[in-house]
């Protein structure tokens, strides 16, 4: 279990920019639950997920995960039982590296990076099964340098990528916005079928209502700095998107856009 | 588009064939009869930095050889490189002559006269180096003075106890002397050496202030002038080339600054008890044409010094200092200046 | 000694250093200018070794050693002291020089008279008292061909993939659950160290440690390393040698040094003295924009295929 208490966070703090952005934020989220985050911008949906990794700091609050202490954490070792999918598809892959690279190093997440063999050769049967998985033709490609791919190919790398390793939480940061819409439902389809294989628990921040509405059992919608919406069990099972477009909407408008 | 191809790979033959051709034999090499048919002799002059005296080594070298008979064009090449100041480049130029086969290279300064050994070991090319103020440390010499192999030539040690005499002659009062220089200079630190030896002897107390580039040169000026009545100059190559703006501070607080060598002195120094490098070149000329003609082997040469230092004035930094210079000493003087020389 | 043979030995031997640099430049990204201090650190640790005696072979080792720990500093002030990458090098050069000129006793240490990996008992003892003269490129090889197969074989390691992926995407490594920082500093540690042992070899071969042997050593390493990889890139995909697994970059950067080393060499042959440092820029230009022609056709190429 995962939980936020009290969180307060202040951008620039001490200068005329200062701006509150969390004002004693609680979230609790269950082991195994999968969370769609949805908000405006600036409604803190990334900088929550940045508060879970540890990108940044907070100013006050507590994070737990499964009652333990871990807002002191450093980011890299917290990461560890994190697997994360940022936007840009660029972000989670080794563009200079080969595809065979790139998972030999996932595969070994947590582990020790050593002077052992960077890639284990007994393990590229393995590799070759789960990219056949993705049904996109990199299995032959494993030579091929992962910058070469397209953005598609790289955010399913990316995606495979964290969650290699058993981990106990997948953060996906837009990670279908930067795609297009045909990619996009590919990747979303991905996303369902690891996180159901694995029992991940996941947070999901996206644009796309209807990803939102479709994915996950648990629907939170965020404007500046709160949940103003928060839906699960039965309700969230018939959901429509009609049914939260009305709120978005009021809350996008007053956010201008 | 395959004509553009091909315009690369012909680029890129080109460097290599570039390369290839400096392997092949294309320097003159080695001895060869001259027009008149008599023996044409080639030298290789490594030279470390361009700087003042370097230069006039360098042309005292190539005067010393034509005193003896030895004429570039006639019956001598001479082929020049200048390492500007890194030694691995002096390295290169002294495998260059190697590999040339010069019948004998010229070092000046110590580091082109050590990269210039360290290649010439293990040929029959002599070396003979000049403008090495102590070849016994720089490991050209044993401590008697005799060559470690075939390398001979000339230091310029600075006569450091006729110029202590020579300031104390000319300021009876002071008791500080200031030194600049640099500090990974290996003649530089060997001549403060000298100077704390003797500095006592002659009643002065010494101040140094080490710098590692030229750009340091005006601040240590400035932080050494506040604590010393006057400011000596080795031949230290940085702070030479700075010596304008060390003129500038001391003449400033009329500190009197006293020169190593004659172009100092032109250029604004009061008074040098000091080497002409001149006739150091010359020397080393005369020594490498003894080698070349086979009267002497440098094996069995020791390392020459310049035994007498000439005083050289310049009356009127003396005047702008109000410092009057006692008739005895102009009229020993080799040469008095009357004017700064703005060069 | 053969003018092409000085021009190999040279260009070995800074090819070392050019591997250093290869690996902070291109690999970590990161423009380490301790370079110019750790090249004649490792020249001043092994003329003070030498002239205690120690073994020469062994000299090599200490003086990498040195080097690692030089790159360590450097690399605790980046991360722990989060001071600039520029910065952190210009701060360890400096510092280094003071170091050196410890370390050595003096600004100029000849070591004619000691025992060097080139010249000791022990070789003498093999070839029966007389080294001959092409021992002395044998030596180098020697050891430049086992600094590129050891940074090879790293390269190919668990902690060399980490390495690699930190200069290419820092998130990645945060994201396998490893400090980035740390990562650095062992990429700064390892590349002064090759830099530090380019100068230990150096020294023994001038048979002289002198300490202003480090200044510009930064700027030939950058560009060995630069008409290196750009030939790389070239021969990597065009010619008979396309593809090829076996040609490695590593390889390469021997040979930008050697190139670079060449232009040194054709300037005080062919040239007048002063002309040395724009020959070398010329070349260096010349190479830049020969490299922009080729990407240029390249692409190209790809559209047409495309």
């Amino acid at each position: 279990m995962l939980e936020l208490r009290h969180i307060h966070k202040y951008y620039n703090p001490g200068t005329v920019s200062e701006m509150c952005l969390f004002q004693d934020f609680n979230l609790e989220i269950q082991k195994g639950e999968f969370v769609s985050v949805v908000g405006s911008n600036g409604s803190g949906k990334t900088s929550m997920l940045n508060l879970i990794c540890g990108s940044i700091g907070l100013d006050d609050g507590q994070i737990l995960v499964d009652g333990k202490d871990i807002t002191k954490q450093k980011e890299y070792k917290r990461l560890k039982r994190i697997g994360r999918v940022y936007q840009n598809p660029a972000m989670g892959t080794c563009p200079e590296m080969t595809i065979l690279e790139n998972l030999s190093m996932a595969d070994c997440k947590g582990g020790f990076f050593g002077l052992q063999r960077g890639t284990d050769k007994k393990r590229i049967p393995y590799y070759r099964e789960l990219l056949s998985q993705l049904g996109l033709g990199l299995e032959d490609k494993l030579s091929v340098k992962v910058g070469t791919l397209s953005g598609g190919q790289r955010q399913a790398m990316s995606l495979l990528m964290s969650a290699m390793t058993p981990i106990d939480f997948l953060i996906l940061d837009e990670h279908t916005a930067a795609l297009d819409p045909k990619t996009a439902d590919l990747i979303m389809e991905l996303t369902e079928k690891i996180v159901r294989e694995k029992h991940l628990t996941t947070i999901m921040v996206t644009h796309n209502l209807r990803y939102a509405v479709e994915y996950g059992d648990r629907l939170l919608m965020m404007h500046q700095g709160k949940a103003v919406m928060d839906i699960t069990g039965e309700e969230k099972k018939n959901l429509q998107v009609e049914d939260i477009l009305d709120k978005f909407n009021t809350i996008s408008i007053e956010c201008g856009n | 588009m395959k004509k553009r191809v091909l315009a690369v790979i012909l680029g890129a033959v080109m460097i290599t064939a570039g390369l290839a051709g400096c392997g092949g034999n294309t320097g003159s090499s080695g001895s060869s009869q001259s027009s008149k048919g008599e023996k044409m002799y080639s030298i290789g002059i490594s030279q470390f930095a361009e700087h003042g005296s370097l230069d006039n080594c360098r042309e005292g070298f190539i005067q010393g050889l034509k005193e003896e008979g030895l004429v570039e064009g006639e019956n001598l090449e001479i082929k020049v490189s200048n390492a500007d100041s890194d030694t691995g480049t002096a390295a290169q130029i002294a495998d260059t002559f190697v590999a040339d086969k010069v019948d004998l290279i010229c070092a000046i300064a110590t580091p082109s006269a050590q990269a210039a050994y360290n290649s010439a070991r293990n040929t029959d090319i002599p070396v003979v180096y000049t403008a090495v103020t102590n070849p016994e440390e720089a490991q050209l010499a044993d401590d008697q003075g005799m060559p470690v192999g075939a390398v001979t030539g000339t230091s310029d040690q600075l006569p450091v106890e006729a110029q202590l005499a020579m300031i104390r002659e000319i300021l009876p009062d002071a008791k500080t002397i200031g030194i600049l220089y640099t500090t990974s200079e290996a003649n530089s630190a060997y001549s403060i050496t000298q100077y704390e030896k003797y500095a006592e002897e002659y009643g002065f107390t010494l101040e140094t202030a080490g710098v590692t580039n030229t750009s340091e040169v005006s601040m240590a000026a400035a932080s050494l002038l506040d604590k010393v009545d006057c400011l000596t100059n080795l031949t230290d190559n940085t702070v030479v080339s700075a010596l304008p703006t060390v003129l500038d501070q001391a003449n400033e607080k009329n500190i009197p600054v006293f020169g190593s060598e004659i172009e100092q002195v032109k250029r604004g120094c009061l008074a040098a008890e000091g080497l002409d490098y001149v006739n150091l070149g010359i020397e080393t000329g005369k020594m490498a044409a003894q080698i070349l003609k086979g009267e002497a082997k440098a094996e069995d040469m020791k390392y020459e010094l310049l035994t007498d230092s000439s005083l050289y004035i310049n009356q009127a930094v003396a005047d702008n200092l109000g410092i009057t210079i006692p008739d005895d000493m102009t009229q020993r003087a080799e040469e008095t200046f009357t004017e700064i020389s703005q060069e | 000694m053969d003018f092409a043979l000085s021009i190999l030995e040279q260009g070995l031997i800074y090819g070392i250093l050019a591997l250093g640099v290869y690996i902070t430049y291109k690999i970590l990204d990161f423009p380490d200018l301790t370079v110019d201090g750790s090249f004649p650190l490792g020249s001043a640790v092994t003329a003070s070794l030498l002239t205690k005696g120690v073994n020469p072979y062994l000299s090599l080792v200490i003086a990498f050693l040195a080097g690692v720990l030089a790159g360590t500093c450097t690399g605790l002030i980046h991360v722990k002291g989060k001071v600039r990458d520029l910065l952190s090098g210009i701060i360890m050069m400096t510092a280094l020089y003071t170091v050196n000129l410890m370390i050595a006793g003096s600004n100029n240490v000849p070591l004619f008279a000691q025992d060097t990996i080139f010249s000791n008992s022990f070789l003498e003892g093999i070839t029966g008292g007389n080294i001959p003269g092409y021992a002395v490129i044998l030596l180098i090889l020697l050891v430049a061909v086992i600094s590129k197969l050891l940074l090879d074989f790293y390269l190919k390691t668990r902690s060399g993939y980490l390495l690699r992926a930190v200069g290419d995407n820092e998130l990645l490594v945060t994201s396998l659950a490893k400090d980035k920082g740390n990562v650095k500093i062992l990429g700064l540690a390892i590349s002064n160290g090759l830099v530090a042992l380019s100068g230990s070899v150096f020294c023994q071969q001038q048979g002289v440690f002198d300490i202003s042997s480090g200044t510009g050593s930064m700027v030939i390493g950058l560009a060995s390393v630069i008409v290196g990889t750009s030939l790389y890139r070239v021969v990597s995909k065009i010619g008979p040698f396309r593809k090829k697994s076996y040609i490695k970059v590593t390889t390469f950067v021997f040979v930008g040094a050697i190139l670079y080393k060449a232009c040194t060499g054709l300037a005080i042959r062919y040239f007048v003295p002063q002309s040395m440092k724009m020959i070398s820029a010329l070349f260096l230009l010349a190479v830049l924009l020969l490299m922009l022609v080729f990407d240029n056709m390249d692409k190209k190429k790809v559209k047409k295929n495309a």
